[in-house]
């Protein structure tokens, strides 16, 4: 008994590490409990993913799920002029090259842009995650969500590194 | 046994129940959980596709993090990885000449210069300073890692693997890649003291890392250290001495260092990225020779009537400036172009000596000389990710020069000034050689746990020639937390321009002896050929267990061959006729003489606890085992000790026990280090020094969020090494100037503590 509850300590599985893009794209869900849209668009909660490698981590970790009590669907676009209904576009880093293009696009069409692009919060993106000591960090550009009517709770701006005009508060 | 099978069923049944439920949970974690969420552990070295998760890397990797850095209190990056690299040895020396005040390292017990060093995934130069004294890489170059700030790392990769295919020269045992801190830190200063045991060995160091940041995530870092560090001393009496007394410096050396590091990044809208690093060291670092005792002639009474002590004070400066700009074109390809230039520069000083020959004239300081060496490389990388395929490759180009400049002619005229003869004008040297390479690197993805990838790189030295080197590595998923791994490689090292074109005489007890050119006209009529290239031959097999999301077994086994390996000839004795030709005794000289083989296995457990209460403890048992033969024939009698420093001058085994305990204001780390004996050869007698056990304690409070007060011990308990049991001459024995062995893996200086604070801002 003594060497099974020996075991059991050294196995017991509280502390877990996990793979950056899987904490990304669950984040990306989990920040919308915190977000309020201009108008509801539709019965489900919609995330649309541009131009992306890890599909298969969005099917995964949404199969089944909801949020805001709305299931989730996950459409996958290569091009922005594809971009149908969204409540979430997450724009991967292999848009680097055109984010100032999809940007433009999107503008005042009340989508909440999600980036791990360099930068992405200060070129006018409303949320950038980004990794820093082995841990998941968020900085969201409170200006553009503004222009875009989006309410954030302060509960998420407490834990985000925030960009409010030229200037930036952790 | 049915009590056994019981065992072993619950066991597994809790195991697999516990990680189903981690895979569950975490769509439940709220978000603030998940910002605190430890992620995976990458790392950028071991190929050049991109960064891989260290548990799922085709070659065994290991990261040391910042905070760990943090954590241990140690204020130099060769202290750093002795302390978390099982294998990893980096010997205190001292009365070496310059080995005394550059500290060599070897992995898995191979030579300082088979380990290829990068910062920030850059080739960082080595030292100009040639190790030709009887030390733990005798007739090596390494890198000076102590020129590098250890507040200024993000993180520190350990390739255990040959790389040369990919990254070229000198990734034999393998690559030690020193990743810089980058955006989205805090300023630090942070303020050490300590001494040993002894009450001597102060050290005081002042550190500060500043960052600024700058648009779209770019920033500056910059890091300074100030450093000074007193001597110890372990010396035994002189028995030459009527009255024996201590009269030698025995122990670390004197030194004044200052550092400081630079990191930046400007990154641009359209995702071109400029960036820089820098680093400079300025060290002034003092260490004797042996005590001359008075011989009663007339000309040395006058200037020492009780003996004298000359000491050697090494000035030495290194820096390295990294100029880099990246981005995008085309269809996603990615560009890299850079530039490093590397420099480092010895100037020796000798005081407190004179120069015999000339008598009560005689200097009693003197330059003895400095030598140098520069390297600036420059690449072009390119990379391009097509699904499951993903190339990268590139073009480097890199040019090297050597220097020797002679000293004031008083320090080595007729024997030279005394415990070190400066370089004379026949030493005085300037020498290059530039080298081009193209390489190649490409990864296949078959499937999620299935990877193959082959990497070859042609490379041509102006001074010996071309070499092309192949590498092909795998990873193979048998089960979802079983992960095998295996490697096979060919690769080389250049000979060292130091290697090839190193001279100097010096007179040691009343013997005049040198070490030439291997194209001298001395090493050429005893037969010494131009130095060609050390080729080796590398297998890795291993296995990732992943017991639980917490728990993870590594087990890599590995086998390195090297082909003619350089080494520094012991001295050769030459003939009358000889001796009266070259106006010296003995000769050494630097040849392709041995071929070695290097194998063992490293056995690595990580666990990491996390309480009800937030309260953490990380475990980490690392065990690594080495073996170096010598495979080919070599005259035994003439090279007993370069062989047996080879075979047996390193410890085989070494085992680390790891652990920190970490509560919400008071860390607790408890280290163990223990490693098997190991044998010093003197006068043809091989002696043996006993296994130790080394432990370290550190208690840090955290006083406020962002003040650290530590108090701590490296090697509390102060296991010192046994003595030289049975020998006892002069210079070296239980009883004599040099109690222990130079090789000692953990030096001799006994017990060191410390207080240290450290304020984030």
């Amino acid at each position: 008994m003594k060497t099974i509850l020996f075991l059991s300590l050294f196995f017991t599985t509280i502390y877990a590490q996990h793979s950056e893009s899987s904490l990304k794209i669950l984040i990306i869900g989990k920040v919308a409990k915190y977000i309020t849209w201009q108008e509801s668009h539709h019965k489900n909660f919609i995330i649309t993913v541009l131009k992306n490698r890890d599909n298969n981590i969005f099917d995964t970790t949404y199969h089944n799920r909801k949020i805001k009590h709305k299931p989730v669907i996950i459409k996958y676009i290569d091009d922005i002029k594809k971009l149908t209904k969204t409540d979430i576009l997450y724009i991967s880093s292999l848009n680097s090259k055109d984010l100032s293009k999809i940007l433009q696009y999107i503008e005042g069409k009340n989508i909440f842009t999600v980036s791990d692009i360099r930068g992405f919060a200060e070129k006018g993106g409303m949320m950038q995650i980004y990794f820093a000591s082995q841990r998941v960090k968020l900085k969201i550009n409170l200006d553009v969500t503004q222009q875009e009517h989006f309410k954030i709770k302060s509960s998420l701006l407490r834990i985000a590194n925030v960009l409010r005009g030229d200037s930036t508060n952790e | 046994m049915n009590k056994l099978l019981n065992k072993i069923t619950l066991s597994t049944l809790l195991i697999i129940s516990q990680t189903v439920q981690a895979d569950d949970d975490i769509f439940n974690e709220s978000l603030e959980d998940l910002l605190s969420t430890e992620t995976e552990l990458k790392a950028d070295i071991g190929s050049r596709n991109g960064a891989t998760n260290i548990l799922e890397s085709r070659s065994p990797i290991d990261v040391i993090t910042h905070q760990q850095i943090q954590t241990s209190n140690l204020t130099s990056l060769t202290d750093i990885l002795r302390y978390f690299v099982a294998g990893f040895n980096a010997p205190e020396t001292s009365v070496a000449d310059g080995s005394d005040h550059i500290r060599t390292f070897t992995l898995r017990g191979m030579a300082p210069d088979q380990i290829l060093v990068l910062l920030n995934g850059k080739r960082v130069h080595t030292s100009a300073l040639l190790h030709v004294n009887g030390t733990i890489g005798r007739g090596s170059s390494n890198v000076d890692l102590d020129t590098i700030i250890p507040s200024s790392i993000e993180k520190i990769e350990i390739l255990r693997d040959g790389a040369a295919a990919q990254y070229g020269s000198d990734a034999i045992a393998g690559v030690i890649n020193i990743i810089l801190k980058g955006a989205n830190n805090k300023n630090i200063f942070a303020i050490h003291s300590g001494k040993r045991v002894k009450g001597d060995g102060e050290n005081v160091v002042a550190d500060s890392f500043i960052t600024i940041p700058l648009r779209y995530d770019g920033f500056v870092n910059l890091s300074l250290q100030m450093k000074s560090q007193k001597p110890t001393n372990r010396a035994g009496e002189d028995k030459r001495l009527k009255n024996p007394r201590v009269t030698t410096h025995v122990g670390i050396p004197d030194s004044q260092n200052f550092l400081a590091t630079l990191n930046t990044e400007i990154a641009q809208f359209n995702n071109l990225l400029i960036y820089s690093n820098a680093t400079l060291n300025y060290r002034d670092s003092k260490a004797s020779a042996f005590f001359r005792p008075s011989d009663h002639s007339e000309q040395t009474s006058l200037l020492y009537p009780d003996g004298f002590l000359p000491l050697l004070d090494a000035k030495i400066l290194d820096y390295a400036f990294t100029l880099g700009v990246n981005g995008e074109f085309g269809d996603e390809i990615f560009w890299d172009l850079s530039n490093v230039y590397g420099y480092n520069r010895i100037n020796y000083y000798v005081t407190n000596s004179m120069n015999y020959s000339l008598g009560a004239s005689s200097p009693t300081s003197f330059y003895n000389g400095s030598l140098s060496f520069a390297q600036n490389t420059t690449n072009l990388d390119l990379k391009k990710d097509y699904n499951q395929l993903k190339i990268a490759g590139g073009l480097e180009y890199r040019y090297e020069s050597y220097q020797i400049e002679a000293g004031d002619k008083a320090s080595y005229i007729d024997g030279g000034s005394q415990g070190f003869p400066g370089y004379s004008e026949e030493s005085d040297i300037d020498k290059d050689r530039y080298s081009y390479a193209l390489y190649l690197d490409t990864t296949y993805l078959f499937h999620e746990g299935l990877s193959l990838e082959g990497a070859i790189r042609y490379e041509n030295y102006s001074d010996f020639g071309s070499t092309t080197n192949l590498k092909l590595a795998s990873d193979y998923k048998i089960l979802k937390n079983i992960l095998l791994r295996t490697s096979i490689s060919t690769g080389f090292r250049a000979p060292s321009l130091a290697q090839s074109n190193y001279s100097n005489i010096a007179t040691f007890s009343g013997v005049r002896s040198g070490t030439f050119q291997p194209y001298a006209p001395i090493s050429q009529e005893l037969g010494a050929k131009a130095l060609k290239a050390e080729k080796s031959q590398h297998f890795t097999i291993g296995t990732v267990y992943k017991l639980t999301s917490s728990t993870t077994i590594t087990i890599d086994y590995f086998l390195t061959d090297v082909n003619d390996k350089i080494i520094l000839s012991d001295p050769q004795t030459l003939t009358q006729e000889q001796q009266l030709k070259y106006n010296v005794e003995k000769i050494s000289c630097f040849t392709n003489a041995v071929d070695t083989r290097t194998y063992g296995i490293d056995i690595k457990l990580n666990k990491n606890f996390i309480f009800q209460n937030s309260n953490a403890l990380d475990v980490t048992f690392w065990y690594n085992y080495n073996k170096n033969r010598i495979l080919n024939n070599i005259t035994k009698e003439n090279s007993f000790e370069q062989i047996d420093r080879i075979e047996n001058g390193q410890p085989k085994h070494n085992i680390k026990l790891l652990s920190k305990y970490t509560t919400q204001k008071i860390t607790y780390t408890l280290n163990l280090n223990a490693f098997s004996d190991y044998a010093q050869v003197k006068e043809n007698h091989r002696y043996w020094f006993k296994k130790q056990l080394i432990t370290d304690v550190d208690i840090s409070y955290k006083a406020r969020k962002d003040i650290i007060l530590s108090l701590g011990s490296n090697n509390i308990f102060n296991s010192m090494p046994n003595r030289w049991d049975g020998l006892s001459t002069q210079y070296y024995g239980y009883d004599s100037i040099k109690p222990y062995s130079r090789y000692s893996p953990f030096g001799y200086s006994g017990a060191y503590y410390y207080l240290n604070l450290s304020i984030e801002f």
